[in-house]
């Protein structure tokens, strides 16, 4: 079966600094696939790469078999993607955002509307009908980026550290959206550096540690007997590096 | 005291730090030319102080007028330190603007300024040496009075952005300030047929605060030694209440602009490039900033136009409409910056036309004003002409194009709108590229109507239609340029919008100014700013002046020299003004990447 993302030997350089070392990754059909990395590691690079906004130095990247960067209009159209921290049209509110969108995206206007009206309910935005995305706070902001993910119906999301400062109320929303999107047959990449999060939800895990893949399968085979936690940090932690206290707060 | 002390001068120390860190590249670049320009600035102050007290008091009004409206136009002023990093400390408001104010001591702009004001030694030097113990004082505080100013009057601005009211208020007043700078030589004339600069207006200057440091002076160079000091305390007075006023804005400083909150109206585009315009209509409505801007394009337009009025000459009334076009294309350069990471949206659904919605939208909140202006005050002066209609058309069309297509090949990276800090005014970290681009648009689009002009320059009436189509052509080409642009490249726009980073320059391309030796960036700087000056005034200008026989001789060296040279003069002005462009041309030329 075609995997929803394949990237074959993807690589970048910024200046001197190698970002992404021709990573290899193949995200199956149905999985809920989680990245993890520490900061710095190529996660964010690595998405990018994957679906469009940043132009990789070699390597290809394909959705569903669609090269992103040769066919673009087909492979993005199959791709929903929560990118972390970009701007969005600030000056329109939650709603405005998905109509917008939606007819950028090439749905019909009733479509948009239904979907809109949909969305902002399950994902608690419809209170805040005339605020503008400028005053939302970073949990909206995280929730009116899934639903701007969401609305074409893609078959496959890319989510750069969808958690990331998020309360734990709209964890859960979030979280029960993104289960029930894999239930009904989605795949799901994303990518955090909270290691307990991604047993949670995952059943794929692919370790990133400087620009290279350390570790890649199901989350069985990745972690073994152990917990994630332990084999992250065995695979990417520095050996004998003691972690050093703080001597003026120990009295 | 110690504490009191320390707040200044680690401040002090903070600026200057930063100011060294980014004495590389194209800032120095910027710095350099700014700093050889003020002080050419300067230089004619001082000459100025050699003349006429009149005259010096002018000088330091012009002076005044730069600190207060500068930073409204160059990205909200010096921001290096910015009251948001010492949040944190709670500072009482009144030690963090005295500390800030020590900050802005420091720099390239305060001591050019200081140096003008060393005029105020020279004025009391040619009365009575003694009243050079006055300029001194007189010097420091004329200087903080600049300064606190320039900060008062981007603090209050940065208030008044905060409601409509007082966003089309401010755009008014500052429009019509400029208009009136910009039309000097009106309010010259004027005074020239009441002739020369009557008392009234000698006292006037010097009831305006930039001429209080004079006053002492040339009290204490008279003897009056009691108005000098009661010159010298209303200096410090307002001193203290602008410091005060200042402290008391900074509390108030509390994000940026905000959106107006009238009711919403529903998107009712049905399709991608509709959805476009709906968006950039909201926008332009909502964002305050751009009511400011829009209102100062119109106020400027207008108040230039109409300035000629003072003479009786209404004959410019009618050019309102071209010149409000050409403010509005300037204020809306770096349409894709100011919208910051917000590209990759577009980057994700390919295909939609975004250009073209950006300029319907942009032609739809300029056009109809334009064109209202353009008909109703040629009916009001003397009836329609073909040169102003034709241009009308020939700039919508051509801002239109050029907006974007700049916008799009030397995008300045702006910050994300909901990053930016408390200065609504700034749009970026690059405020000198932003403000380098909003000249550049301006010029770019004046050149678009040269066709036109041309043509009914020849041709009259017939002429008039060939602005239309210029305006179209320009319109759909460029447009259709700058939407190739975003497709290809939008990935490296989007990745420089997010790093603030420029990508390498590709081999074989021709080197980027801040890749070149400081040596070399040197010499481009200066080939840059003054190959203009023989090549325009020294050149061009004299040698209209002698084809057409006209008398006045000006600053025009050629003009000032025997018969037999004058035409070998501006010969050699011309090549001189080409040589030091072909120079600046040449040097990223050679330098370019194998």
């Amino acid at each position: 079966m075609t995997p929803a993302l394949e990237i074959t030997g993807l690589s970048k350089t910024f200046g001197e600094k190698i970002a992404v070392d021709h990573v290899d990754l193949a995200v199956p059909q149905g999985s809920f696939y989680g990245l993890v990395g520490q900061n710095g590691a190529g996660k964010t690079t690595t998405l990018s790469m994957a679906v469009g906004l940043l132009r990789p130095d070699g390597g290809s990247a394909r959705i569903f078999g669609a090269d992103v960067w040769s066919d673009p209009s087909r492979a993005l159209s199959m791709v929903g993607v929560l990118p972390d921290g970009m701007a969005m049209p600030e000056r329109l509110t939650g709603r405005e955002v998905l109509t917008y969108l939606g007819l950028l995206r090439g749905l019909p206007r009733e479509v948009v509307a239904e979907r809109a009206e949909e969305l902002l309910s399950v994902l608690e935005l419809d209170a805040a009908e005339k605020t503008l995305v400028i005053e939302y706070s970073t949990g909206m902001r995280k929730k009116i980026g899934l639903a701007v993910a969401l609305l074409h119906a893609p078959r496959l999301l890319v989510l750069d550290e969808p958690f990331e400062a998020v309360d734990p109320v709209s964890a859960a929303t979030i979280k029960t959206i993104l289960r029930g999107f894999v239930a009904g047959g989605g795949s799901i990449v994303l990518s955090s550096h909270v290691m307990a999060l991604v047993e949670q939800l995952c059943d794929h895990v692919g370790v990133i540690d400087a620009g290279r893949v350390a570790a890649a399968g199901t989350l069985e085979e990745v972690r073994g007997e152990r917990s994630l936690e332990d084999t992250f940090v065995e695979l990417v932690g520095t050996p004998g590096a003691g972690v050093k206290g703080l001597s003026w707060l120990s009295r | 005291m110690a504490v009191a002390l320390t707040v200044p001068g680690t401040m002090a120390g903070m600026k200057l730090a930063v100011l060294r860190n980014s004495m590389s590249g194209q800032k120095a670049g910027l710095i350099l030319t700014g700093g050889v320009l003020g002080l050419a600035l300067a230089g004619g102050t001082l000459f100025a102080a050699f003349r006429s007290g009149d005259l010096l008091a002018a000088a330091y009004a012009i002076w005044m007028l730069g600190w207060i409206f500068g930073p409204v136009f160059s990205g909200g002023g010096d921001e290096t330190l910015r009251p948001e990093y010492f949040t944190l400390l709670g500072l009482p408001p009144r030690r963090l603007a005295a500390g800030l104010l020590v900050g802005a001591f420091v720099g390239v702009a305060p001591a050019i300024s200081l140096l003008a004001l060393a005029g105020l030694a020279v004025a009391g030097v040619r009365q009575s040496p003694v009243a050079v113990v006055v300029a001194l004082p007189a010097m420091f505080l004329q200087l903080a009075v600049f300064v606190l100013l320039s900060r008062v009057a981007v603090a209050v601005l940065g208030l008044a952005l905060r409601s409509r009211v007082g966003a089309v208020g401010a755009g008014v007043v500052n429009g019509a300030i400029l208009a009136a700078l910009g039309q000097g030589w009106v309010f010259a004339v004027a005074l020239g047929q009441a002739g020369g600069i009557t008392p009234e207006a000698s006292a006037a200057l010097r009831y305006l605060p930039s001429g209080w440091g004079l006053a002492a002076v040339e009290a204490a160079g008279t003897g009056s030694w009691g108005r000098a000091g009661l010159a010298l305390g209303a200096l410090a007075l307002l001193v203290a209440l602008l410091l005060a006023a200042w402290a008391a804005l900074l509390t108030r400083r509390t994000g940026s602009a905000r959106a107006s909150a009238r009711g919403r109206r529903p998107i009712t585009a049905a399709s991608a490039p509709g959805a476009v315009v709906a968006k950039e209509l909201r926008i332009w409505s909502r964002d305050l900033v751009r009511t400011h801007q829009l209102t100062f394009a119109l106020a400027y337009g207008v108040f230039f136009a109409a300035a000629p009025l003072v003479l009786g000459v209404d004959g410019m009334l009618p050019w309102a409409g071209p010149i409000f076009v050409l403010m509005a294309a300037a204020m809306s350069a770096n349409m894709y910056g100011v919208d910051g990471t917000a590209l990759w949206l577009t980057l994700v659904a390919p295909g939609t036309a975004d250009v073209r919605g950006r300029q319907l939208a942009w032609l739809l909140v300029v056009g109809p004003v334009a064109v209202a202006l353009t008909l109703a005050f040629s009916a009001v002066a003397g009836g329609p002409d073909p040169m102003v209609l034709a241009l009308t058309a020939a700039l919508l069309g051509g801002g239109a194009g050029i907006v974007p297509l700049v916008s799009v090949y030397a995008l300045v990276p702006g910050t994300d709108p909901h990053r930016r800090g408390g200065n609504p005014l700034r749009f970026t970290e690059d405020d000198g590229a932003m403000t380098g681009m909003a000249y550049a648009v301006l010029a770019l689009v004046a050149l678009t109507g040269a066709p036109a002009a041309a043509a009914v320059w020849l041709y009259g009436w017939a002429g008039a239609a060939v602005g239309v189509l210029t305006g179209a052509l320009f319109l759909w080409g460029l447009g259709l340029l700058a939407q190739r642009r975003l497709h290809d490249r939008g990935p490296e726009l989007l990745q420089l919008m997010r790093t603030g980073k420029r990508p390498p320059a590709e081999p074989g391309g021709w080197t980027r100014f801040d890749d070149l030796p400081k040596r070399e960036r040197i010499i481009m700087a200066v080939c840059w700013t003054f190959g203009a000056i023989p090549l325009f005034p020294q050149g061009v200008v004299p040698a209209l002046f002698k084809v057409n026989e006209v008398e006045s001789k000006s600053w025009f060296l050629a003009l000032h020299l025997p018969e037999a040279f004058q035409w070998p003069v501006i010969a050699f002005m011309v090549l001189l003004g080409l040589g030091l462009y072909g120079l600046g041309v040449w040097i990223p030329y050679r330098h370019r990447k194998p």
